[in-house]
């Protein structure tokens, strides 16, 4: 039987897992998926982070994937800057839309139960993605005034991991002997299109008379 | 320069909105939510408000209907700064009496010139 779905996640595919006995949502980077239903929710993490978040009264919970543009500054036209960087509009932006669907549908910010995963160094340079994904995590959930009940981050390695909202149940598989380059394309690409949605913002109307 | 209110539950954009607005030169008063918002406005006139659209206690469609029923609010400008983008969720703000309509992720050079573009 077909679970109903969120209005906002219609679009997103499932398939059934007759091990599980569940029905199994993939997301992948840049997505969020919120279910009110015994579902099952999986992703494969390099340097991204998944924050898994739930309400623990009404069962309704979801996870998010992303990863951090790091465009340090967003200049003007004119050379100056608004001192504010793309990753905390954009990392702000990904942790608000997994909150706001679960809070818009019956969670409350109270009884949130947060878990997060990922933010592997698996891409190479001199900077470490992935610390620094796992860092504005941390940030952003202190500022909101939110505790992280359990995680696992950092390494160097990729992670296969799979959440159950309705009882917070997180299955997690080190990909230490998988070959990285997929999972770093992947990431790269994404990347690249991030850097470009991210400086953009979202779209304005204004309505006149 | 102007006085502007800004309403949303997270704390980080909240932040990160005050400090954009302040940097520009603007006064900020900023509230939690609809009802702490609507509070605020009763005491205090702002020349523009700009707020989200899923908060507790008031939701943001609820406080442009509040506030456009107060006398000192009933022209001011009104935004929405929100990660809804749904043409029905736009018609309804608009209907509400909003000024216009932001989705996040929220870019500050934006944000400023919708700002200075509704302040005339």
């Amino acid at each position: 039987m077909k679970h109903l779905r969120l209005p906002e996640f219609q679009h997103m595919k499932s398939y059934w897992d007759p091990i599980q006995n569940v029905d199994v949502v993939r997301i992948l980077a840049g997505e969020c998926y919120v279910t009110h239903c015994h579902e099952l929710i999986t992703t494969v993490l390099g340097s991204c982070v998944s924050a898994c978040i739930r309400d623990t009264a009404t069962r309704i919970g979801g996870m998010n994937h992303f990863m951090l543009p790091t465009e340090k500054v967003q200049r003007s036209d004119n050379g100056g800057t608004h001192g504010l960087s793309a990753d905390a509009a954009y990392g702000s932006y990904a942790m608000e839309r997994l909150i706001n669907s679960i809070l818009k549908y019956g969670g409350r910010r109270e009884s949130l139960e947060v878990k997060i995963f990922g933010g592997g160094r698996i891409m190479g340079g001199m900077a470490d993605v992935g610390l620094q994904n796992i860092n504005f995590v941390r940030a952003y959930l202190r500022t909101e005034g939110l505790r992280i009940a359990a995680e696992d981050v950092g390494g160097d390695f990729p992670r296969r991991m799979a959440y159950f909202p309705a009882t917070g149940k997180v299955l997690l598989k080190k990909l230490r002997n998988v070959r990285n380059e997929t999972i770093v394309q992947q990431e790269s690409t994404y990347l690249a299109d991030l850097r470009r949605e991210a400086t953009q913002g979202g779209e304005v109307e204004l309505f006149g008379d | 320069m102007a006085t502007i209110l800004v309403v949303d539950d997270s704390a980080s954009m909240r932040q990160m909105v005050e400090f954009t607005l302040k940097e520009a030169g603007h006064q900020v008063m900023v509230a939690e939510d609809g009802q702490v918002a609507l509070n605020i406005a009763q005491g205090a006139p702002a020349d523009l408000v700009i707020t989200d659209v899923n908060m507790p206690n008031m939701d943001g469609i609820t406080l442009i209907k509040e506030l456009r029923a107060l006398p000192a609010y009933k022209f001011t400008p009104i935004l929405t700064l929100t990660t809804e983008s749904t043409a029905e969720k736009k018609m309804e703000g608009k209907g509400a009496g909003a000024t216009g309509w932001i989705v996040k992720p929220f870019n500050p050079e934006k944000l400023l010139a919708t700002v200075n573009k509704v302040l005339g």
